[in-house]
Protein backbone atom coordinates (compact mmCIF):
# COMPACT_ATOMS: atom_id res chain seq x y z
CA UNK A 1 0.00 0.00 0.00
CA UNK A 2 1.12 3.57 -0.56
CA UNK A 3 2.26 5.02 2.77
CA UNK A 4 0.71 8.37 3.60
CA UNK A 5 3.08 11.05 4.88
CA UNK A 6 2.89 11.17 8.66
CA UNK A 7 2.34 14.07 11.04
CA UNK A 8 2.85 13.66 14.78
CA UNK A 9 0.19 15.45 16.77
CA UNK A 10 0.46 15.95 20.52
CA UNK A 11 -2.26 16.79 23.02
CA UNK A 12 -3.17 20.42 23.56
CA UNK A 13 -2.13 19.92 27.19
CA UNK A 14 1.50 19.35 26.25
CA UNK A 15 1.78 23.01 25.20
CA UNK A 16 2.07 26.06 27.46
CA UNK A 17 0.35 29.31 26.58
CA UNK A 18 1.35 32.71 27.91
CA UNK A 19 0.47 36.16 26.75
CA UNK A 20 2.35 39.13 25.37
CA UNK A 21 1.58 42.69 24.37
CA UNK A 22 -1.30 43.23 21.95
CA UNK A 23 -0.69 43.13 18.21
CA UNK A 24 -2.99 45.81 16.91
CA UNK A 25 -4.42 45.05 13.46
CA UNK A 26 -3.26 47.61 10.91
CA UNK A 27 -6.70 47.78 9.28
CA UNK A 28 -9.97 48.30 11.10
CA UNK A 29 -12.24 47.24 8.25
CA UNK A 30 -12.24 45.08 5.13
CA UNK A 31 -12.35 48.26 3.01
CA UNK A 32 -9.25 49.63 4.79
CA UNK A 33 -7.46 46.36 4.27
CA UNK A 34 -8.16 46.29 0.53
CA UNK A 35 -7.15 49.95 0.21
CA UNK A 36 -3.82 49.27 1.93
CA UNK A 37 -3.32 46.24 -0.32
CA UNK A 38 -3.76 48.51 -3.36
CA UNK A 39 -1.18 51.01 -2.09
CA UNK A 40 1.31 48.24 -1.42
CA UNK A 41 0.64 46.69 -4.83
CA UNK A 42 1.60 49.92 -6.57
CA UNK A 43 4.88 50.04 -4.62
CA UNK A 44 5.83 46.37 -4.45
CA UNK A 45 3.76 44.32 -6.90
CA UNK A 46 1.81 41.16 -6.04
CA UNK A 47 1.54 40.40 -2.32
CA UNK A 48 2.72 36.95 -1.23
CA UNK A 49 1.42 35.82 2.12
CA UNK A 50 2.29 32.66 4.00
CA UNK A 51 0.24 30.98 6.72
CA UNK A 52 0.91 28.06 9.02
CA UNK A 53 -1.31 25.10 9.89
CA UNK A 54 -0.37 24.05 13.44
CA UNK A 55 -2.00 20.83 14.63
CA UNK A 56 -2.70 19.41 18.06
CA UNK A 57 -4.90 16.51 19.05
CA UNK A 58 -7.75 16.17 21.49
CA UNK A 59 -9.69 12.92 21.91
CA UNK A 60 -7.58 11.50 19.07
CA UNK A 61 -8.93 13.98 16.52
CA UNK A 62 -6.74 16.63 14.86
CA UNK A 63 -7.37 20.25 15.81
CA UNK A 64 -5.99 23.36 14.07
CA UNK A 65 -4.74 26.39 16.02
CA UNK A 66 -6.54 29.56 14.94
CA UNK A 67 -6.18 33.15 16.15
CA UNK A 68 -9.48 34.86 16.86
CA UNK A 69 -9.82 38.64 16.64
CA UNK A 70 -12.80 40.13 18.43
CA UNK A 71 -15.77 37.80 18.69
CA UNK A 72 -15.81 36.03 15.38
CA UNK A 73 -13.07 36.55 12.82
CA UNK A 74 -10.57 33.67 12.79
CA UNK A 75 -7.30 33.52 10.95
CA UNK A 76 -4.28 31.25 10.61
CA UNK A 77 -1.00 32.55 12.04
CA UNK A 78 1.04 34.12 9.24
CA UNK A 79 1.13 37.23 7.12
CA UNK A 80 2.67 39.18 4.28
CA UNK A 81 6.21 38.57 3.06
CA UNK A 82 8.61 41.47 2.63
CA UNK A 83 9.61 42.09 -0.98
CA UNK A 84 12.10 39.40 -2.06
CA UNK A 85 11.81 37.49 1.24
CA UNK A 86 12.06 33.67 1.10
CA UNK A 87 8.72 31.97 1.92
CA UNK A 88 10.13 29.66 4.62
CA UNK A 89 12.10 32.41 6.38
CA UNK A 90 9.12 34.74 6.15
CA UNK A 91 6.77 32.15 7.63
CA UNK A 92 9.12 31.52 10.57
CA UNK A 93 9.31 35.27 11.12
CA UNK A 94 5.51 35.61 11.09
CA UNK A 95 4.93 32.60 13.35
CA UNK A 96 7.35 34.01 15.91
CA UNK A 97 5.77 37.42 15.64
CA UNK A 98 2.29 36.04 16.31
CA UNK A 99 3.02 33.15 18.68
CA UNK A 100 6.48 33.31 20.23
CA UNK A 101 7.63 35.09 23.38
CA UNK A 102 9.69 38.17 22.75
CA UNK A 103 12.80 36.97 24.55
CA UNK A 104 15.18 35.23 22.19
CA UNK A 105 15.89 32.16 24.36
CA UNK A 106 12.24 31.07 24.14
CA UNK A 107 11.98 31.03 20.34
CA UNK A 108 10.40 27.81 19.05
CA UNK A 109 12.40 25.99 16.42
CA UNK A 110 9.72 26.13 13.73
CA UNK A 111 9.69 23.01 11.52
CA UNK A 112 8.05 24.08 8.30
CA UNK A 113 6.55 21.15 6.40
CA UNK A 114 5.06 21.05 2.95
CA UNK A 115 2.86 23.56 1.22
CA UNK A 116 -0.67 22.12 1.22
CA UNK A 117 -2.57 24.80 -0.70
CA UNK A 118 -2.19 27.99 -2.73
CA UNK A 119 -4.94 30.63 -3.05
CA UNK A 120 -4.99 33.51 -5.56
CA UNK A 121 -6.67 36.90 -5.28
CA UNK A 122 -7.40 38.18 -8.81
CA UNK A 123 -8.65 41.68 -7.84
CA UNK A 124 -8.70 44.03 -4.86
CA UNK A 125 -11.69 42.16 -3.48
CA UNK A 126 -12.14 39.56 -0.80
CA UNK A 127 -12.68 36.60 -3.13
CA UNK A 128 -9.86 34.10 -3.62
CA UNK A 129 -9.50 30.93 -5.76
CA UNK A 130 -7.30 27.81 -5.50
CA UNK A 131 -5.99 28.51 -9.02
CA UNK A 132 -5.20 31.68 -10.92
CA UNK A 133 -8.42 32.31 -12.90
CA UNK A 134 -8.05 32.22 -16.69
CA UNK A 135 -7.46 35.64 -18.25
CA UNK A 136 -5.96 37.04 -15.02
CA UNK A 137 -2.38 37.99 -15.80
CA UNK A 138 -1.81 40.24 -12.77
CA UNK A 139 -3.13 38.60 -9.59
CA UNK A 140 -3.00 40.88 -6.56
CA UNK A 141 -2.13 38.28 -3.95
CA UNK A 142 -0.85 34.73 -3.69
CA UNK A 143 -1.41 33.00 -0.34
CA UNK A 144 0.40 29.77 0.53
CA UNK A 145 -0.58 27.49 3.37
CA UNK A 146 2.14 25.37 4.98
CA UNK A 147 1.89 22.46 7.38
CA UNK A 148 3.95 23.08 10.55
CA UNK A 149 5.38 20.13 12.48
CA UNK A 150 5.21 20.99 16.18
CA UNK A 151 7.45 19.24 18.66
CA UNK A 152 6.12 17.67 21.82
CA UNK A 153 6.44 20.73 24.01
CA UNK A 154 6.29 24.35 23.01
CA UNK A 155 5.70 27.66 24.76
CA UNK A 156 3.40 30.00 22.86
CA UNK A 157 2.91 33.66 23.80
CA UNK A 158 -0.34 34.96 22.35
CA UNK A 159 -0.91 38.71 21.88
CA UNK A 160 -3.33 39.99 24.54
CA UNK A 161 -5.93 41.13 22.02
CA UNK A 162 -6.14 37.74 20.30
CA UNK A 163 -7.50 34.39 21.44
CA UNK A 164 -5.85 31.15 20.38
CA UNK A 165 -8.38 28.43 19.63
CA UNK A 166 -7.92 24.73 18.84
CA UNK A 167 -10.69 23.83 16.38
CA UNK A 168 -11.37 20.19 15.37
CA UNK A 169 -11.34 19.26 11.68
CA UNK A 170 -14.98 18.13 11.84
CA UNK A 171 -15.99 21.63 12.96
CA UNK A 172 -14.13 23.29 10.07
CA UNK A 173 -15.30 21.00 7.26
CA UNK A 174 -17.93 22.64 5.07
CA UNK A 175 -18.31 25.50 7.56
CA UNK A 176 -17.71 28.36 5.11
CA UNK A 177 -20.07 30.71 6.96
CA UNK A 178 -18.00 30.69 10.12
CA UNK A 179 -14.44 30.16 8.83
CA UNK A 180 -14.39 31.28 5.18
CA UNK A 181 -13.39 29.23 2.11
CA UNK A 182 -9.66 28.98 2.88
CA UNK A 183 -9.87 27.61 6.45
CA UNK A 184 -13.04 25.50 5.97
CA UNK A 185 -11.36 23.49 3.21
CA UNK A 186 -8.21 22.64 5.17
CA UNK A 187 -9.61 19.19 6.20
CA UNK A 188 -9.60 18.08 2.54
CA UNK A 189 -6.05 19.34 2.05
CA UNK A 190 -4.87 17.42 5.13
CA UNK A 191 -6.79 14.24 4.29
CA UNK A 192 -3.76 12.59 2.65
CA UNK A 193 -1.73 12.73 5.89
CA UNK A 194 -1.59 10.01 8.49
CA UNK A 195 -1.95 11.63 11.90
CA UNK A 196 -0.01 9.90 14.67
CA UNK A 197 -1.99 10.83 17.77
CA UNK A 198 0.56 10.84 20.55
CA UNK A 199 -0.76 10.84 24.08
CA UNK A 200 0.95 11.93 27.29
CA UNK A 201 2.26 9.07 29.43
CA UNK A 202 -0.36 9.81 32.06
CA UNK A 203 -3.28 9.35 29.62
CA UNK A 204 -4.65 6.02 28.49
CA UNK A 205 -3.60 5.22 24.95
CA UNK B 1 9.46 43.25 -7.76
CA UNK B 2 8.98 40.89 -10.66
CA UNK B 3 5.45 39.46 -10.56
CA UNK B 4 6.20 36.62 -12.92
CA UNK B 5 8.68 34.85 -10.65
CA UNK B 6 5.97 34.04 -8.12
CA UNK B 7 3.13 33.73 -10.58
CA UNK B 8 3.71 30.09 -11.17
CA UNK B 9 0.60 29.31 -13.13
CA UNK B 10 2.02 29.48 -16.62
CA UNK B 11 5.66 30.24 -15.93
CA UNK B 12 6.30 26.86 -14.38
CA UNK B 13 8.61 27.78 -11.52
CA UNK B 14 8.71 25.33 -8.66
CA UNK B 15 8.83 26.16 -4.97
CA UNK B 16 11.05 24.90 -2.18
CA UNK B 17 10.13 23.54 1.20
CA UNK B 18 12.33 23.76 4.26
CA UNK B 19 14.21 20.57 3.51
CA UNK B 20 15.04 21.87 0.03
CA UNK B 21 12.65 19.54 -1.78
CA UNK B 22 10.85 21.04 -4.74
CA UNK B 23 7.15 20.77 -5.48
CA UNK B 24 7.36 19.30 -8.94
CA UNK B 25 5.29 21.03 -11.58
CA UNK B 26 2.57 19.02 -13.31
CA UNK B 27 3.19 19.07 -17.07
CA UNK B 28 0.03 19.01 -19.10
CA UNK B 29 -0.46 18.61 -22.83
CA UNK B 30 -3.19 19.81 -25.14
CA UNK B 31 -6.34 17.73 -25.43
CA UNK B 32 -5.67 17.46 -29.17
CA UNK B 33 -2.58 15.34 -28.40
CA UNK B 34 -4.87 12.50 -27.36
CA UNK B 35 -7.03 10.20 -29.43
CA UNK B 36 -10.32 8.82 -28.18
CA UNK B 37 -11.97 5.67 -29.42
CA UNK B 38 -15.03 3.87 -28.23
CA UNK B 39 -15.17 0.24 -27.07
CA UNK B 40 -18.02 -2.09 -26.24
CA UNK B 41 -18.88 -2.22 -22.58
CA UNK B 42 -20.43 -4.76 -20.23
CA UNK B 43 -23.85 -3.69 -18.93
CA UNK B 44 -23.73 -1.29 -16.01
CA UNK B 45 -24.37 -2.71 -12.54
CA UNK B 46 -25.68 -1.08 -9.38
CA UNK B 47 -27.32 1.88 -10.97
CA UNK B 48 -29.66 2.89 -8.15
CA UNK B 49 -28.61 4.15 -4.75
CA UNK B 50 -30.37 1.20 -3.09
CA UNK B 51 -28.45 -1.29 -5.23
CA UNK B 52 -25.15 0.39 -4.43
CA UNK B 53 -25.79 0.45 -0.68
CA UNK B 54 -26.88 -3.18 -0.74
CA UNK B 55 -23.74 -4.17 -2.66
CA UNK B 56 -21.53 -2.24 -0.19
CA UNK B 57 -23.18 -4.06 2.74
CA UNK B 58 -22.80 -7.52 1.20
CA UNK B 59 -19.17 -7.02 0.32
CA UNK B 60 -18.39 -5.44 3.70
CA UNK B 61 -19.55 -8.64 5.43
CA UNK B 62 -17.16 -10.65 3.30
CA UNK B 63 -14.14 -8.37 2.79
CA UNK B 64 -14.33 -5.57 5.36
CA UNK B 65 -13.70 -1.95 4.45
CA UNK B 66 -13.96 -1.11 0.74
CA UNK B 67 -11.01 0.83 -0.67
CA UNK B 68 -11.54 2.77 -3.87
CA UNK B 69 -8.81 4.48 -5.85
CA UNK B 70 -9.48 7.30 -8.31
CA UNK B 71 -7.35 9.29 -10.74
CA UNK B 72 -6.99 13.01 -11.31
CA UNK B 73 -5.85 13.36 -14.92
CA UNK B 74 -5.25 16.81 -16.42
CA UNK B 75 -5.07 18.07 -19.99
CA UNK B 76 -4.85 21.56 -21.42
CA UNK B 77 -7.59 23.16 -23.49
CA UNK B 78 -8.07 26.86 -24.22
CA UNK B 79 -4.90 27.56 -22.23
CA UNK B 80 -6.48 26.26 -18.99
CA UNK B 81 -5.98 22.99 -17.12
CA UNK B 82 -8.97 20.68 -17.42
CA UNK B 83 -9.87 17.52 -15.50
CA UNK B 84 -10.89 14.32 -17.33
CA UNK B 85 -14.21 13.02 -16.03
CA UNK B 86 -16.37 10.08 -17.03
CA UNK B 87 -20.07 10.75 -17.29
CA UNK B 88 -22.74 8.07 -17.12
CA UNK B 89 -26.02 8.42 -18.97
CA UNK B 90 -25.89 12.22 -18.95
CA UNK B 91 -25.92 12.51 -15.18
CA UNK B 92 -23.39 11.11 -12.69
CA UNK B 93 -19.80 12.32 -13.02
CA UNK B 94 -16.97 10.11 -11.86
CA UNK B 95 -13.21 10.19 -11.70
CA UNK B 96 -11.71 7.19 -13.50
CA UNK B 97 -11.00 4.45 -10.99
CA UNK B 98 -12.86 1.96 -8.83
CA UNK B 99 -12.78 -0.63 -6.10
CA UNK B 100 -9.63 -2.54 -5.10
CA UNK B 101 -9.66 -6.31 -4.92
CA UNK B 102 -8.79 -7.82 -1.53
CA UNK B 103 -5.01 -7.72 -1.05
CA UNK B 104 -4.40 -5.52 -4.11
CA UNK B 105 -2.11 -2.49 -3.69
CA UNK B 106 -3.40 1.04 -4.37
CA UNK B 107 -1.12 1.58 -7.38
CA UNK B 108 -1.74 -1.84 -8.98
CA UNK B 109 -5.46 -1.43 -8.52
CA UNK B 110 -5.52 2.06 -9.97
CA UNK B 111 -3.55 0.98 -13.04
CA UNK B 112 -5.91 -1.96 -13.50
CA UNK B 113 -8.97 0.28 -13.26
CA UNK B 114 -7.54 2.92 -15.59
CA UNK B 115 -6.77 0.25 -18.17
CA UNK B 116 -10.32 -1.13 -17.88
CA UNK B 117 -11.98 2.24 -18.09
CA UNK B 118 -9.75 4.15 -20.47
CA UNK B 119 -7.63 1.79 -22.47
CA UNK B 120 -7.45 -1.39 -24.48
CA UNK B 121 -5.14 -4.35 -24.24
CA UNK B 122 -3.54 -4.53 -27.64
CA UNK B 123 -0.98 -7.26 -28.29
CA UNK B 124 -0.88 -7.90 -24.55
CA UNK B 125 0.93 -4.63 -23.98
CA UNK B 126 -0.56 -2.75 -21.06
CA UNK B 127 -0.28 1.03 -21.09
CA UNK B 128 2.13 2.29 -18.47
CA UNK B 129 0.19 4.68 -16.28
CA UNK B 130 2.33 7.11 -14.29
CA UNK B 131 0.69 7.27 -10.86
CA UNK B 132 1.87 10.24 -8.79
CA UNK B 133 1.14 11.15 -5.18
CA UNK B 134 -2.04 10.68 -3.23
CA UNK B 135 -3.83 14.04 -3.22
CA UNK B 136 -6.52 13.29 -0.67
CA UNK B 137 -8.71 10.70 1.03
CA UNK B 138 -12.40 10.44 1.85
CA UNK B 139 -14.11 8.12 4.31
CA UNK B 140 -17.64 6.76 4.50
CA UNK B 141 -18.63 6.10 8.10
CA UNK B 142 -21.93 4.26 7.57
CA UNK B 143 -23.37 2.41 4.58
CA UNK B 144 -25.68 5.27 3.74
CA UNK B 145 -23.73 8.26 4.94
CA UNK B 146 -21.86 10.93 3.02
CA UNK B 147 -18.13 10.91 2.38
CA UNK B 148 -15.96 12.97 4.75
CA UNK B 149 -12.31 14.09 4.33
CA UNK B 150 -11.38 12.84 7.81
CA UNK B 151 -12.24 9.95 10.08
CA UNK B 152 -14.58 11.34 12.76
CA UNK B 153 -13.53 10.71 16.38
CA UNK B 154 -14.53 7.35 17.87
CA UNK B 155 -15.25 5.72 14.50
CA UNK B 156 -13.70 2.26 14.58
CA UNK B 157 -15.06 0.68 11.42
CA UNK B 158 -15.53 2.95 8.44
CA UNK B 159 -17.23 1.23 5.50
CA UNK B 160 -15.26 2.80 2.68
CA UNK B 161 -12.04 4.69 2.09
CA UNK B 162 -11.55 6.50 -1.21
CA UNK B 163 -8.07 7.67 -2.26
CA UNK B 164 -7.51 10.24 -4.97
CA UNK B 165 -4.21 10.02 -6.90
CA UNK B 166 -2.55 12.33 -9.38
CA UNK B 167 -1.93 10.50 -12.67
CA UNK B 168 0.40 12.08 -15.22
CA UNK B 169 -0.16 11.59 -18.91
CA UNK B 170 2.59 11.22 -21.48
CA UNK B 171 2.62 13.68 -24.35
CA UNK B 172 0.47 11.44 -26.53
CA UNK B 173 -1.87 8.62 -25.71
CA UNK B 174 -4.83 6.73 -27.15
CA UNK B 175 -7.85 6.27 -24.96
CA UNK B 176 -10.71 3.88 -25.49
CA UNK B 177 -13.83 4.70 -23.56
CA UNK B 178 -16.63 2.19 -22.89
CA UNK B 179 -19.77 2.98 -24.91
CA UNK B 180 -21.73 3.39 -21.68
CA UNK B 181 -19.65 6.42 -20.66
CA UNK B 182 -18.74 9.81 -22.06
CA UNK B 183 -15.26 11.20 -21.37
CA UNK B 184 -15.25 14.95 -20.73
CA UNK B 185 -12.63 17.61 -20.03
CA UNK B 186 -13.87 20.15 -17.47
CA UNK B 187 -11.97 23.34 -16.50
CA UNK B 188 -10.91 23.63 -12.85
CA UNK B 189 -12.83 26.90 -12.59
CA UNK B 190 -16.06 25.06 -13.40
CA UNK B 191 -15.48 22.41 -10.73
CA UNK B 192 -14.51 24.74 -7.88
CA UNK B 193 -17.24 24.91 -5.23
CA UNK B 194 -19.71 23.26 -7.62
CA UNK B 195 -20.88 20.57 -5.17
CA UNK B 196 -24.36 20.35 -6.62
CA UNK B 197 -23.28 19.13 -10.03
CA UNK B 198 -20.04 17.30 -9.26
CA UNK B 199 -20.25 16.29 -5.57
CA UNK B 200 -17.72 17.17 -2.85
CA UNK B 201 -14.92 14.91 -4.09
CA UNK B 202 -14.70 16.21 -7.69
CA UNK B 203 -15.54 19.84 -6.80
CA UNK B 204 -12.69 19.73 -4.25
CA UNK B 205 -10.05 18.65 -6.79
CA UNK B 206 -8.90 22.22 -7.66
CA UNK B 207 -7.92 22.80 -4.01
CA UNK B 208 -6.02 19.51 -3.83
CA UNK B 209 -4.08 20.57 -6.95
CA UNK B 210 -3.47 24.15 -5.78
CA UNK B 211 -0.01 23.53 -4.32
CA UNK B 212 1.37 22.36 -7.69
CA UNK B 213 2.61 24.70 -10.38
CA UNK B 214 0.99 23.53 -13.62
CA UNK B 215 3.10 23.82 -16.77
CA UNK B 216 1.48 23.83 -20.16
CA UNK B 217 3.77 22.29 -22.74
CA UNK B 218 4.16 24.85 -25.49
CA UNK B 219 3.92 23.72 -29.10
Amino acid sequence: MVMSPAVNTYPLSSYTFGSKEAKIEKDTSVADRLARMKTNYVKEGMRTSVEGILLVQEHNHPHILLLQIGNTFCKLPGGRLKPGENEIEGLKRKLSSKLAANSSNLQPNWQIGECVATWWRPNFETIMYPYCPPHISKPKECKRLYLIHLSEKEYFAVPKNLKLLAVPLFELYDNVQRYGPVISTIPQQLSRFQFNMINNETNDK
Amino acid sequence: MNNSQLFNYTHGSSTSTDDGSQVEAIKIYGLSNYYFYSKPAPPLKNQTLEERISCLKTRYDVCGIRTCVEAVILVELSKTPQLLLLQLRNSTYKLPGGRLRPGESDIEGLKRKLTNKLSVHSDGILPDWEVGECLGRWWRVGFETLLLPYLPPNVRSPKECRKIFLVKLPERQKFTVPKTHKLLAVPLSQLHENHEIYGPVISGVPQLLSKFPIETASR
